[in-house]
């Protein structure tokens, strides 16, 4: 493992256990609440300094866009949020910590450094897609010209967010009746 | 007046080699393993002492070796060599102050009759089975090894996969995003250009330049080509007023039908039935231009949204569709797809060089 402690920016204050367990509590609440509505189940929060300043669910069949992540719809929530407020998109960005309880893949892991965020919380791995080790390691590879890299804490409730995705592609089965899609 | 910019010098399509970026397994040198071979003296017992080498030193992970080889100088008393066993069967003892292990060293724990065969010697043989011409090329300098080719990679490699019309046509394409990165420059914008184009029909679907100097970070001129598509068929997450060079096209459906040859009709139905499931492979069958390689955030995205092909001019350090990574062959990853570099490439780079 590479030393990151010395990197972090400046004033960047890595959330305690309580506060991880509180967010991602919230993560996983929005999880279900997407799977009680045929939907993805993957819940996504991003803190800003104790505020949640985005909030994202998948968003891919409504918009016909197949990069509508959960995390890139949380995303642009942050920028709205910045906008609004008058506040500097960067300065945001690098305090800002995203809890979602499946890794996101490797789009939102090139995505999320990009927009240099310093750290990332997540519940189970994501082997099909996943940009934090599991397919690549977009997180912590060496990328001069990608943003910087984050720091990953993993394994929160984990086997609970892969059966909630285990349920809900059972439900995707053509055989299985449709779940009802909310607008 | 002024110059034609398509008819400035090095831009015609004659002047450029459409490259394919093959995975690392395709591209790389064959790794070789060290054997030992004997020649075979007498011919009439090629086939028993091939079943018994097969039987006493089985090569389980080398299908690809021929067992058997003529004999290259045609001066020599024997025809045929024949590998005995892979180096590393034979246990380091056997060679110690000796320049090689003699036959009975290499067959000492076996029961086998040696009859015809003559003292053995040490080879290269590759480790794997060829992938390419090239590979298999070279592969059979050092040991015959079959070889299944693919035709459609053979003529990539040799650049004459595509013919001058279909590289006429690939010209336009670049141009129209080449110009639509020039668009976006005057407008404070990274000279970055992409297009989206059906290539059944010929048809222009989207066109985008890079926006991510401008509302939003993330909308490189692939992620904004990506969301034109979805515009262009009721979806869409963004509005690009501010940017009139963004665009998409609602495909013809006219030219759809005239143009449309068996196998196309095929894979519409097949991208049709996906539709229909409710996914959104919002690019099956299409083809995207763009000026640079894609970052991985752009390469990603063109894998969730099942893109056909990939052209690109100029290579990025990052680049994950050849230089930092090759996602486009990534296993692992549920789709993948060809990708080409080197169309038009000069007026790319001088893209990458506008300030
Ligand atoms: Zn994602
Ligand atoms: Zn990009």
């Amino acid at each position: 493992m590479r030393s990151q402690s010395g990197e972090e920016p400046a004033g960047f204050l890595q959330p305690s256990d309580s506060e991880v367990q509180g967010w991602m509590d919230r993560a996983f609440h929005m999880a279900k609440d997407a799977l009680e509505n045929g939907e993805v189940p993957v819940g996504c929060l991003m803190v800003f300094k104790a505020e949640i300043v985005g909030k994202g669910r998948n968003e891919v069949n409504e918009t016909k866009n197949a990069t509508r992540h959960a995390e890139m719809v949380a995303l642009d929530q942050v920028l709205e949020w910045c906008h609004l407020r008058e506040r500097d998109v960067k300065e945001v960005f690098k305090h800002t910590v995203l809890y979602v309880t499946v890794e996101p893949c490797i789009m939102c892991a090139a995505a999320l450094r990009l927009l240099n965020i310093p750290l990332v919380v997540y519940g189970c791995k994501n082997d099909r897609f996943g940009g934090c080790g599991s397919v690549l390691d977009i997180s912590s590879d060496d990328l001069p010209h990608t943003g910087t890299y984050f720091k990953c804490i993993s394994g929160h409730r984990a086997e609970e967010a892969v059966e909630m995705l285990k349920m809900f592609y059972k439900q995707e089965n053509p055989n299985a009746p449709k779940p009802k899609v909310r607008k | 007046m002024e110059p034609d910019p398509k008819r400035r010098k090095g831009m015609e399509y004659d002047s450029w080699d459409v490259v394919p970026v093959l995975s690392d397994e395709q591209s790389q040198d064959l790794k070789l393993l060290d054997a030992y071979a004997a020649p075979i003296m007498e011919k009439r017992e090629t086939s028993r002492l091939v079943k018994e080498l097969a039987t006493s030193f089985p090569l389980p992970d080398l299908q690809h070796i021929k067992r058997v080889r003529a004999c290259k100088d045609k001066n020599t008393s024997h025809p045929l060599e024949v590998i005995v066993c892979l180096a590393s069967d034979v246990p380091d003892q056997e060679c110690k102050g000796r320049t090689g292990p003699t036959l009975s060293d290499l067959l000492c724990s076996q029961t086998f009759d040696p009859r015809g065969l003559g003292e053995p010697f040490l080879v290269q043989i590759p480790a794997s089975a060829p992938l390419t011409r090239p590979q298999f090329e070279r592969a059979s300098k050092h040991w015959p090894t079959s070889f299944h080719e693919d035709k459609q990679i053979t003529s990539a490699l040799k650049g004459q996969l595509f013919s001058s019309s279909e590289k006429a046509k690939m010209q336009e394409h670049m141009m129209e995003a080449i110009e639509a990165a020039r668009s976006g420059h005057t407008l404070g914008m990274d000279a970055v250009g992409a297009v989206v184009v059906d290539p059944q029909t010929g048809q222009r679907l989207a066109v985008a330049h890079d926006c991510r100097r401008g509302t939003h970070p993330l909308h490189h001129a692939v992620m904004v080509c990506v969301d034109l598509v979805a515009a262009s068929q009721g979806g869409g997450a963004y509005q690009y007023e501010k940017y009139p060079a963004c665009r998409y096209y609602v495909p013809d459906p006219q030219v759809t039908t005239s143009h449309m040859d068996v196998s196309a009709l095929e894979s519409h139905s097949t991208s049709d039935k996906a539709k229909e499931n409710g996914q959104s492979y919002i690019c099956t069958g299409y083809d995207l231009y763009v000026t640079r390689e894609p970052c991985v955030m752009c390469a990603m995205a063109l894998v969730h949204s099942r893109i056909n092909r990939v052209f690109y001019g100029a290579a990025t350090a990052d680049g994950a569709l050849g230089s930092r990574y090759k996602i486009h062959c990534q296993k692992d990853l549920n789709h993948h797809f060809e990708v080409y570099k080197g169309v038009m490439p000069q007026a790319c780079e001088e893209l990458l060089d506008s300030k």
